[in-house]
């Protein structure tokens, strides 16, 4: 370093110390004033109302990473069942790990990955629950999704388990889906309709086949499975809202055939727009019609359907009652009937404690009772659910 | 069948173009000078009302804000209620018809809509309001910050990793947010930025001439100590001088708890405390128990505008909330 650059430094060093002084000099008037009388308060107030506002510069308040948000939401159980050699169970039935965030200006990616045991070989095994893209600007109203994900059957399809009110799935659902649901992977167009009056959402999808679920199976040909949805969601008055929602599915069965299927979903909710965290009510019901072709003039006509009422009785309590109704896709001499109610206490937005308990007939086997016990909670961050 | 269908489509077409030749002469009638100037009018009329610039706003005191600087230039529409917690929207579908046509959005931010605004804008398919493009507002953006912990952990109840949320109460934030909004519709509006000045300028005065006729009112209740029931009056109780001794929450988002409720009787009468403020969407039952106690006087203030049917823009959530605030320290 040779003289010169030294001597820059230190004259610099020096106006920089100058510059504080200044500043401290003219901090500690302004307390002096302040600190004086209190008459002086509507001289201050004119003082700085001739002062123009702080120019506005641009904050960076982001995470300084390219990270995407992740959560953890642990769902702990523990459940029993009248009926078999064991009654009594405890379990982490699922840790799911969610990664979410903006690809480009242009999309955004979603992925879910479920960490869960294997209930045959009782070991731990990773899945991706979810994991797609969303396009961000399409025009027309337009939005593309492509990747794996939970295809738009009704309402309670697209939720995550640990989201709904009960702990079990409703039996129709199992019957036809399975109990991850039909989740599958491929290409969803949806498309925004102009209407005014109310809201009006149609989706296509158009996935491989790839879903575990009784009702349809993966082709060994290039047949595919298509979805198609209609949302209706109408806003009744501020507190009360209505939605209909029309499904019709297409796909093969597991007998190498076509299996055709009409749901309907209806939901009412009243949820008082001024205490809207106190109390609430929501009536929910889903409606399965499956037409499956079996073999050479032989078909199958099935039906099932779920409807449940959730009441908010306080801040924190919930109350769901669920009636359920069910066949099989392919035998409709089987009939169940079951009945449940859970009690949920939602500690805060990050963890609630469930009880369920659940009565089932059917038309074969004696009367059985379940019961279970759920925990869930989320570390990290908490996506915004569906209404 | 298909003869009579061809038939039919030549009619119709014949009656078509004797139809259209009609319409023309019968326009070239009404052409006359005195229509020519009127229509023009109309077109020109018809021209302005079309391109209002359409703004969603998440609240009501964005929306006011927002009406004092668009003036007639603007339509605006608030998501949430004034009478709503803003933390806890819900995200109905109908919220995003309006999304889907807006030339401006605008936000409180800060995280105060994390749970419901991203969906709803994510789901609104108008690439013209995402995060990042010129018709997204960021209303906090300059706005001097409290309460900014200093690590997020939500052991500590609801907190907001990047301040206290609640800054519109204090009005020199809402000159902030003003300038936030005038930037916004200068960038999707150029063409109208003297207008928006001059409104932002107007919209200022006045701030400056209210804030005035506010602090003189509250300048013999400086110090005053008042309990609230959560964590959002911090602005308020700034620029005023106040005193929040301590929240009917025990953490912020926690409903009150028997042992808080103690410790707030306890501080209502070591520190003869006069009022336990609230808002809206909280219900009263836990400052009821404190005011049975204590005789403490329990006051709902306004949240945001049109919280009361009384409080109609942003200088009325001021007016509103001081007068009622002085009654009850007097």
């Amino acid at each position: 370093m040779n003289y010169i650059t030294v001597s820059k430094y230190f004259v610099t060093i020096i106006l920089l110390l100058v510059l504080v002084a200044m500043n401290n000099v003219c901090l500690s008037q302004v307390t002096a004033d302040s600190t004086s009388k209190d008459s002086l308060l509507l001289k201050q107030i004119e003082e700085q109302m001739k002062t123009a506002p702080p120019p506005v510069a641009p904050q960076t308040r982001s995470s300084l990473s390219f990270n995407p948000d992740i959560g953890v939401i642990g769902d702990f159980r523990g459940s029993y069942i009248s009926k078999g050699q064991r009654n009594f169970d405890l379990y982490l039935n699922e840790t799911e790990v969610s990664l979410q965030a903006a690809v480009d200006p242009y999309a955004r990616a979603d992925f879910f990955l479920s960490f869960a045991r294997n209930p045959e070989t009782g070991e731990y095994g990773v899945e991706v629950e979810e994991g797609y893209l969303t396009t961000l600007s399409l025009p027309a109203r337009l939005q593309l999704k492509v990747g794996k994900f939970r295809n738009a059957v009704g309402r309670i399809n697209t939720v995550h388990p640990h989201a709904l009110p009960f702990i079990d799935m409703p039996n129709a659902y199992v019957n036809y889906f399975g109990e991850e649901g039909l989740n599958d992977e491929g290409f969803s167009l949806s498309w925004l309709l102009p209407t005014k009056a109310f809201y009006q959402e149609i989706i296509f999808q158009t996935t491989s086949g790839y879903t575990e679920s009784p009702a349809f199976a993966r082709s060994e040909k290039n047949r595919l499975l298509y979805v198609s949805h209609l949302k209706n969601f109408f806003t009744i008055n501020d507190d009360n809202t209505l939605e209909l929602g029309l499904t019709g599915i297409s796909g093969p069965n597991d007998s190498a055939r076509v299996s055709n299927m009409a749901a309907l979903d209806l939901t009412y909710k009243w949820k008082p727009v001024k205490l809207n965290t106190y109390h609430s009510l929501t009536w929910q019901s889903e409606f399965y019609f499956n037409h499956a072709n079996l073999m050479d003039n032989f078909s199958v006509n099935s039906f099932g359907m779920y409807s449940f009422i959730q009441y908010q009785l306080a801040k924190r309590w919930f109350l769901t009652g669920r009636y359920d109704y069910g066949q099989k896709p392919f035998d409709k001499t089987l009939k169940e009937n079951a009945f449940s109610l859970t009690a949920g206490w939602y500690a805060t937005e990050f963890s609630k404690l469930e009880f369920e308990t659940k009565t089932t007939d059917d038309n074969i086997d004696k009367r059985y009772y379940q019961a279970w016990l759920r925990w869930i909670f989320v570390i990290g961050a908490h996506g915004a659910h569906q209404y | 069948m298909k003869t009579s269908n061809n038939n039919s489509k030549v009619t119709s077409t014949v009656r078509f173009t004797d139809a259209l030749k009609k319409f023309n002469s019968n326009w070239k009638h009404i052409m006359t000078k005195k229509s020519f100037v009127f229509l023009l009018a109309l077109g020109i009329c018809s021209g302005i009302f079309a391109d209002t610039i359409k703004i969603v706003t998440t609240t009501t005191d964005m929306k006011s804000i927002a009406e004092f600087i668009g003036g007639n230039k603007v339509s605006v529409t608030s998501i949430a209620t004034g009478y709503q917690n803003p933390h806890f929207v819900d995200p109905k579908p109908s919220y995003i018809i309006s999304l889907t046509k807006a030339n401006l959005f605008v936000t409180v931010g800060l995280d105060l809509e994390t749970g419901w605004s991203p969906q709803l804008l994510s789901s609104s398919r108008n690439t013209k309001i995402q995060k990042g493009s010129a018709g997204y507002v960021d209303a906090s953006e300059g706005v001097n910050l409290l309460q900014v912990p200093a690590a997020a952990n939500r052991a500590e109840g609801d907190i907001h990793i990047y301040g206290n949320p609640h800054y519109w109460l204090d009005p020199i934030n809402g000159k902030t947010i003003a300038r936030n909004i005038a930037n916004g519709l200068e960038r999707v509006d150029p063409a109208n930025k003297s207008f928006y000045e001059a409104n932002l300028v107007a919209f200022n005065n006045k701030i400056d001439t209210k804030l005035k006729e506010w602090q003189g009112k509250m300048a013999g209740y400086k110090g005053s100590k008042i309990i609230a029931y959560h964590n959002e009056w911090v602005y308020f109780e700034t620029r005023f001088g106040l005193q929040i001794v301590d929240f009917m929450e025990p953490k912020p988002g926690i409903p009150p708890t028997p042992s808080q409720l103690v410790k707030v009787i306890k501080e209502v009468t070591a520190n003869k405390i006069k009022v336990i403020i609230s808002s809206p969407y909280f219900t009263t039952s836990s400052s009821d128990v404190v005011a049975k106690q204590t005789g403490v006087k329990e006051l709902t203030l306004a949240t945001s505008v049109r919280a009361f049917d009384s409080v109609k823009d942003y200088f009325g959530l001021f007016d509103y909330n001081i007068d009622h605030l002085i009654t009850v320290l007097k």
